[in-house]
């Protein structure tokens, strides 16, 4: 049986500002007919530029150098008028985002139809009745009434449906999903993971996958891929990868992966090598908790058997015990001195007015929440968008207009005004989604972090410049950050550099709005440690807002749950999680990446 | 859709009800007066009373409003003290000549800067584009009159292919559609060469920004054919910034247009409304600021009732 | 990911304009029109109302360096002279249009929604008529002189700017990092004088060299059609008119040359705006 793509020693090479630069180095991979493989990685490893290599989608300038060999016939060496022949028919693309990855001004039947006139010929009767086709192979449900519908029209989660019909439309023997799944709501991506593997099944398709979600790919894949800086580090069975990953960075990478009442997130110190300046070696050395003198001079090659492979001099042992596998010490429940009062909640947005319509009514996106903050606490809100969850936090930081009242420190919000309400509200700080964006692109990392200091009166320059120093410390970040713009650090370090902003107003309460959800795995885990800590250290509050259930219940004593602008659970997290009372809060947690034992279940059934 | 559009038409003659009272109060608040230019040399006080007395405009001004909207109203726009004529007349002529002066430019330039813009938006940073990009920007800064004076000395003096002035050989008793489209092309060269460069450039970025979307990536990967991506994908989308940078430059076509005319004497609104100017004949004037300003406005209008209809987003809005 | 280098705005004046020879053009050429309009009578004092009727449409010289026109004047003395009166009174024009387009976009920006409706409103009706047409109805109507063309001019050219001003703000205003700073106590006159400020800078700089250049086109093309810089004072339009009442005689040194200035003067305020926006970025 041979393999459906087999990819043998390949490196992509692109033009980046005139020069050239490798992204992927020595790549090689092989999916069996029917198999589903995850490629797995982080930003910068080169997992998406490895899919787009397949499709040969990539940038003008760009070189490949190997052999992809899709069903035996080499990819890399084809023409384009081959190329076309190929995309579509042998292989199947579907990207994230669809939104974007959908023609806004074209119907559903038109780009579906099209993808199969490309390869098949035939008329638009046909092309349309094979769209219908489609759309109910994929779940959408009357896809009669939607076939002259446009992609505005549909929910994100059946976009995405639309997205995976287009690309099954000429029976593909390979589908490629580049993270089908980001940016979608948890229980929506669980669905459609959930028909990425039945349509495999029933078309007896090979799927590979490309992802930085773990957690995914423990539940639905045969075979695991590991990329880091462009190359592969371990590949192999997912079950033996999750039971005993070889490679120290798959390690580390398990380790900070949030999960559900998992005890400890692993930070890997210090950040991904440019492309320009990857060290020769073993790539992830640098960071590497058990790195020799050895590992830095070739890069390894493969060891192990039977289970995976991992390009490491040292593999770990098979035997050794799973760190993230480690659960949750039961917390003793604290008592916190009140700190935030929310009592009757409510917001609406106004309906759209104009000269010949009334104001439409429109339910509030936020239905009589009450709820208290005690001081130290750390509040979880989790819902899916739409829930509220943002308005929520967006309406205790005063920055819209709400019905009912919110108490600080015993001093209602309605209550005042001007001086004094700004005094009150200075007290709560914010951490936004964007860490790029909470920052003024034109002024220095030192001058905003300082604005809050000097916004609170007169301080001398001097002053200033030494608090700036301390809270960059504080937030781990080097003393010469001050001098740079938000345009030249990671993602990371802004978010870290929006945290000591915010502590620099030395608030009692910080509302973190999906803090996380921009960043990597890894990046992710090092931020969440370092607000834990900083917590430990300041007692002060945090509301932290997020559709990751994981993320909230690492860090978070109680959680809220919402849905449709109301509350539908509130609980301590232990106790939340482990017997939900709402089907709704079940649901969600369900969606949520679990902490599996180390023979844990792969494919869902 | 049908709300939006009245609800457009409503504030679209707001808009205009409030410009022409503006423009009215304006002409007839400023120092001097129509009688000073009619009675030219001759104006002594008694006389400008006079004259004022019998023209109706020593009339509150509030009043002098009123009398001239109800004869609006009723078609007419009032009428030339210098020319002795009623405006309406008059202006029909003008008009005609401007609208096939205009159409005939709007719909040149419109196709050869679809044209141009489809080159620069797929060859990007190639040097069809750079070329493209160069003559936008050369083009863009050449001030009209001197194309024009440019135009008629190779054209009309050096080898006489074009006539430089008027719109039709008035020596000639069977001068027909022959003579009459020979004398267009050099005015229409002038405006279209502006206008293209400006157009072209819009349309060629916007090519260009939809050739980089997901979507167009997401047709590749169908196996869609280059061709079939730029007229079936990108074309819909990149279309739709053009028609409504279109009904924008309305004001920038008359603009141009004004200067075109008087240089090549063409006999058009803006010429009529240079001449008037210059001879401060204000019913005139008034009559032509408000054709020129409904034309505007119709034309803001046409191109997002064509933007409606192509974008399927907008009933939803 | 990749961690580029940020670019700080306090790199040395040669490191920036290396390379980005669109700017480095646009200045030199707007310097050396600048120059021959306000320097250039002192290096070249050539009275250009004195005639010489022997000379009469002679093409350039050793004598006459630009040639004369029909009167017998000295070309080159005109076109200099012609470049002082076009710019005295586009450049404050332009000024005066951009100070009060800035002020009504911020104020209409930053205001309560009311205001800001009730100023945009007024801003249509502004914009529903192409501004030669107004300026040609006014420049009738009113007595021709220096300071009436300023305050005309300036008083017309504003709306376009006052609209991107306006919607630049409302763009801006919600941003994160401003409701960041307003958290952090921050005023709204704090948040626009500090924050809003730096984040528009860039785009109100790039279109006001814009508005310079079309201030010059627009002074140019008025006083083409002779209402503009009024004789006996001369200006780039009005030589270009009286040029081409001559065409026939085929005078192609008196054509060019204030063609080619005003197209200059064009040139260089389109160059030295894109330049200026390939240098700065558009802050987003």
């Amino acid at each position: 049986m041979s393999a459906v793509l087999e990819i043998k020693d390949v490196s992509v090479t692109l033009k980046r500002g005139g020069k050239s630069v490798t992204i992927l180095d020595q790549f090689n991979l092989s999916i069996a007919p029917g198999e589903m493989m995850g490629l797995v990685g982080e930003s910068g490893s080169g997992k998406t530029i490895a899919a787009l290599a397949i499709m040969r989608l990539l940038p003008p300038g760009a070189q490949i150098q190997g052999q992809i060999l899709l069903n035996g016939e080499d990819l890399a060496k084809a023409d384009e008028a081959r190329m076309r022949a190929v995309r579509g028919k042998g292989v199947g693309m579907v990207f994230q985002n669809p939104l974007a990855a959908l023609n806004p001004s074209r119907t559903v039947a038109a780009q579906i139809g099209e993808a199969w006139r490309v390869h098949q010929g035939g008329g638009k009767a046909q092309a349309r009745a094979k769209a219908l086709e489609l759309l109910g192979e994929v779940g959408i449900p009357n896809p009669d009434t939607r076939l002259d519908d446009y992609p505005h029209q549909f929910s994100g989660g059946m976009r995405q449906r639309v997205m995976i019909a287009m690309a099954l439309a000429c029976s593909p023997k390979l589908l490629i999903a580049d993270e089908p799944t980001t940016g979608l709501d948890p229980l929506i991506a669980r669905q459609i993971m959930e028909l990425i593997a039945r349509l495999r099944r029933e078309r007896d398709m090979a799927v590979l996958f490309v992802t930085h979600d773990l957690s995914v790919v423990q539940e639905h894949a045969e075979s695991i891929h590991v990329l880091y800086a462009g190359r592969s580090v371990e590949w192999g069975g997912a079950n033996a990868f999750f039971a005993h990953p070889r490679h120290p960075y798959s390690e580390a990478l398990l380790g900070s992966v949030a999960r559900l009442g998992q005890a400890r997130l692993q930070n890997i110190p210090g950040n991904l090598p440019e492309p320009e300046s990857r060290p020769a070696g073993c790539r992830f050395a640098p960071r590497c908790a058990y790195a020799q003198e050895a590992c830095s001079s070739a890069y390894p090659p493969a060891h192990g058997h039977g289970g995976t492979q991992a390009a490491c001099l040292y593999p770990l042992p098979l035997s050794g015990k799973l760190v993230y596998a480690e659960p949750l010490a039961p917390k003793p429940t604290r008592r916190f001195l009140p700190l935030l009062d929310v009592q009757n909640l409510t917001v609406r947005y106004p309906g759209a007015g104009g000269w010949f319509g009334g104001a439409t009514k429109l339910p509030p996106s936020l239905n009589d929440i009450t709820l208290t903050l005690g001081r130290g606490e750390c509040l979880g809100v989790v819902g899916e968008s739409g829930s509220g969850k943002s308005t929520f936090g967006r309406a205790v930081l005063q920055m819209i207009g709400y019905e009912g009242h919110v108490l600080l420190d015993g001093q209602d919000f309605h209550a005042t005004a001007g001086q004094a309400k700004r005094d009150l509200r200075r007290k709560i700080q914010v951490v936004f989604q964007d860490p790029r964006e909470s920052m003024n692109p034109r002024m220095t990392i030192g001058e905003v972090i300082a604005e809050p200091i000097r916004l609170k009166g007169r301080v001398s320059g001097a002053y200033v410049r030494a608090r700036v120093q301390e809270l960059l410390g504080q937030v781990g970040l080097n003393p010469e950050m001050a001098a740079r713009y938000p345009g030249g650090v990671s993602g990371g370090q802004a978010q870290r550099i929006a945290i000591a902003r915010a502590l620099a107003a030395e608030p009692e309460l910080i509302v973190l709005d999906e803090p996380t959800s921009a960043l990597d795995v890894s990046t992710q885990a090092m931020l969440l440690n370092l607000l834990k800590d900083l917590a430990f250290r300041n007692a002060f509050s945090y509301i932290l807002i997020s559709h990751d259930f994981a993320v909230v219940s690492y860090m978070a004593d109680r959680i809220a749950v919402l849905n449709a602008g109301r509350i539908v659970e509130l609980n301590e997290t232990a106790a939340l999680i482990s017997s939900p009372q709402h089907a709704y809060t079940a649901a969600l947690i369900a969606a949520a990446p679990q902490l599996q034992p180390h023979l844990g279940q792969t494919q869902s059934a | 859709m049908t709300k939006m559009i009245l609800r457009r038409l409503a504030s679209s003659c707001l808009s205009l009800f409030i410009l022409v009272a503006l423009v009215f109060f304006m002409a007839h608040l400023t120092p001097g007066g129509p009688a000073y230019s009619i009675l030219g040399q001759k104006a002594t006080p008694d006389s400008v009373a006079q004259l004022n007395a019998r023209l109706g405009l020593n009339q509150p001004l509030v009043k002098q409003f009123g009398v001239w909207l109800w004869h609006l109203l009723h078609g007419q726009l009032g009428y030339s003290y210098l020319l002795n004529r009623p405006v309406g007349q008059l202006l029909w002529v003008y008009e005609r000549n401007t609208l096939v002066f205009y159409s005939v430019s709007i719909v040149l330039s419109t196709a050869v800067s679809i044209l141009l813009g489809l080159v620069q938006g797929v060859w990007f940073g190639r040097w069809p584009a750079k070329l493209i990009g160069a003559f936008q920007l050369g083009f863009y800064a050449l001030p009209p009159f001197f194309v024009a004076a440019m135009l008629i000395l190779w054209f009309a003096v050096d080898v006489r292919w074009f006539p430089a002035s008027g719109i039709i050989d008035l020596r000639d008793p069977h001068a027909g559609l022959a003579s009459f489209a020979a004398h267009l092309v050099l005015p229409v060269i002038t405006v279209s060469l502006l206008t293209v460069s400006a157009l072209s450039r819009y349309f060629g970025e916007a090519v260009h920004e939809e050739l980089g979307k997901d979507y167009v990536r997401t047709a590749r990967a169908k196996g869609v054919s280059f061709p079939a991506i730029l007229f079936k994908h990108v074309m819909r989308n990149a279309l739709r910034p053009l028609v409504t940078i279109l009904g924008l430059s309305f004001p920038y076509i008359f603009t141009g247009g004004v200067i075109v005319e008087s240089v090549f004497n063409y006999p058009g609104l803006g010429w009529l409304m240079w001449r008037s100017a210059l001879s401060q004949d204000y019913p005139i004037l008034i009559a032509i600021v408000l054709i020129i300003g409904v034309l505007t406005v119709l034309g803001n209008l046409l191109a997002d009732l064509v933007n409606g209809l192509l974008d399927p987003r907008a009933s939803y809005e | 990911m990749s961690e580029a280098l940020a670019m700080s705005p306090t790199r040395s004046l040669g490191q920036r304009l290396s390379g980005n020879y669109t700017l480095t053009f646009g200045l030199v050429l707007g310097a050396l029109i600048l120059v021959s309009g306000f320097v250039a009578p002192f290096i070249y004092p050539v009275d250009p109302f004195t005639i010489h009727p022997a000379h009469a449409l002679e093409a350039p010289s050793a004598a006459f360096p630009f040639g004369t026109d029909e009167l017998g004047r000295d070309a080159l003395a005109l076109l200099l002279s012609g470049g002082y009166a076009t710019l005295v009174v586009a450049l404050p024009a332009a000024v005066l249009a951009f100070v009060i387009g800035i002020a009504y976009g911020f104020i209409s920006g930053l205001g309560p929604a009311w205001l800001d409706k009730l100023l945009m409103r007024l801003l249509d009706v502004f914009l529903a008529l192409p501004s030669l047409i107004v300026l040609l109805f006014f420049a009738a109507l009113v007595p021709q002189s220096n300071i009436n063309l300023i305050l005309l001019l300036g008083l017309i050219s504003w709306p376009s700017l006052a609209r991107l001003v306006r919607n630049e703000v409302l763009a801006q205003r919600g941003r994160d990092f401003m409701l960041a700073a307003q958290q952090s106590g921050a005023s709204r006159a704090y948040l626009a004088r500090v924050h809003l400020i730096r984040v528009i800078a860039p785009i109100l700089v790039v279109n006001g060299t814009f508005m310079i250049g079309d201030s010059i086109l627009t002074v140019s093309a008025l006083s083409f059609l002779g209402l503009g810089v009024q004789p006996p004072q001369e200006s780039w339009g009005s030589l270009l008119e009286s040029a081409l009442d001559i065409a026939a005689l085929d005078p192609w040194w008196l054509i060019l040359p204030p063609g080619l200035l005003v197209f200059g003067s064009l040139l260089a305020a389109s160059l030295t705006g894109q330049g200026l926006l390939r240098l700065w970025g558009n802050g987003r």
